[in-house]
């Protein structure tokens, strides 16, 4: 696990806007000379941010990428 | 000599249309309800007239990069900006519609970072740090339509493993406790966050919370029982998802032995929404 490529990787993705388009149109192209091992290279590239999460991605991190981001939701309780 | 005139802590996404998406209309309803109590402990703190309100708060992965990670850090300086987020999502939108600049409380702020480096306290310091809804959800709720009291923010490292144990952020706090003593000011303090949620921070958790050690950590704040609080680990509070009492402990250790009174305790099964105010001398 890279904990630190994974969420430097989260990072640059909440915080720069042109990092981000750029890993939308291409991310495979992105990820590829980034210090990640297959599995967290292949998350990346399904932007499987429950696999990221899994891998060691921060919770915070995955909950709020823009665009990204997963959203849980959960039953009415009185 | 200095005052501690107000303390309470407080859930920080104090956001109702945030809570109606994740949990519907009961979690609307929830919040609201707590955000009403947490504006009537606002206005028992402005009744006091605070110099100054210390916020002990944590970073979301927002102030700071994986550049550095304080354990403890003191925002220095005049003033200090609230976070920009394009395109926010989630908590990160609590943020929208807020003043863009606060005022800090310099003098206070210097004394807790030098005072705190001569007592053994190796503090990180920041001249350029935001601060997000941590922070700023539970200012502004407090304060409503008045002026903002001039702050000191001060991050715990929640989040990002090895955190500081309980015990130092209570011991922390009773470093506040002394400068406040020691100076001139009347100065009331938050802590915010929690209570249990996300256990582990692993998203197939989000959902859970440990009602049952809430409820044991209550009972004992408002009791004044503080030392089972100082034998916490991170590692237990990481498993029940009461990463944020790090901020509470710090608080703790300012107001110690203070009892404290639970102005709202509920579950929303996301999280546990809480505000509590501490019964001062």
């Amino acid at each position: 696990m890279s904990r630190y490529a994974v969420n430097s990787l989260l990072y640059r993705l909440k915080k720069e806007r042109a990092y981000r388009e750029r890993f939308l149109a291409d991310p495979a192209g992105l990820v590829a000379d980034l210090d990640l091992t297959d599995d967290e290279r292949a998350a990346f590239v399904a932007r499987d941010m429950r696999r990221i999460n899994a891998l060691g991605g921060y919770l915070h991190l995955v909950m709020s990428v823009p665009g990204l981001a997963v959203h849980v939701t959960h039953a009415e309780r009185d | 000599m200095g005052r501690i005139v107000f303390a309470a802590a407080m859930s920080h996404v104090l956001d109702p249309d945030y809570y109606q998406d994740a949990c519907g209309l009961s979690g609307r309803r929830k919040v609201e309800a707590c955000m009403t109590e947490i504006r009537a402990m606002g206005a028992r703190m402005l009744a006091q007239r605070p110099d100054a309100l210390i916020v002990v708060a944590d970073d979301h992965l927002n102030a700071f990069s994986f550049n550095a990670v304080p354990a403890l850090c003191v925002r220095i300086g005049r003033h200090v900006d609230r976070m920009v987020q394009e395109e926010a999502e989630a908590f990160d939108r609590a943020l929208e519609g807020m003043p863009a600049r606060y005022g800090l409380h310099e003098d206070l702020a210097n004394r807790i970072l030098e005072d705190g480096m001569t007592a053994g306290f190796d503090l990180a310091l920041s001249w350029e740090a935001p601060i997000d809804h941590a922070f700023l959800s539970p200012v502004m709720t407090l304060h409503g339509q008045a002026p903002v009291t001039p702050l000191v923010p001060i991050w715990v490292n929640c989040f990002v493993a090895p955190q500081p144990t309980p015990a130092r952020c209570f011991a922390f706090g009773r470093h506040l406790a002394s400068v406040v003593a020691a100076g001139p000011w009347n100065v009331g303090i938050i802590a915010t966050g929690g209570l249990s949620h996300f256990p582990q921070l692993l998203l197939p958790r989000v959902g859970e919370s440990d009602t049952a050690f809430d409820r044991r950590l209550l009972g004992w704040l408002e009791k004044g029982e503080h030392a089972p609080l100082q034998s916490l680990t991170t590692g237990e509070l990481d498993k029940t998802g009461e990463h944020e009492f790090l901020n509470w402990m710090a608080l703790i250790g300012a107001v110690t032995p203070a009892p404290a009174d639970v102005r709202y305790f509920g579950e929303l099964g996301r999280i546990n929404l809480a505000a509590v105010e501490w019964r001062l001398a």
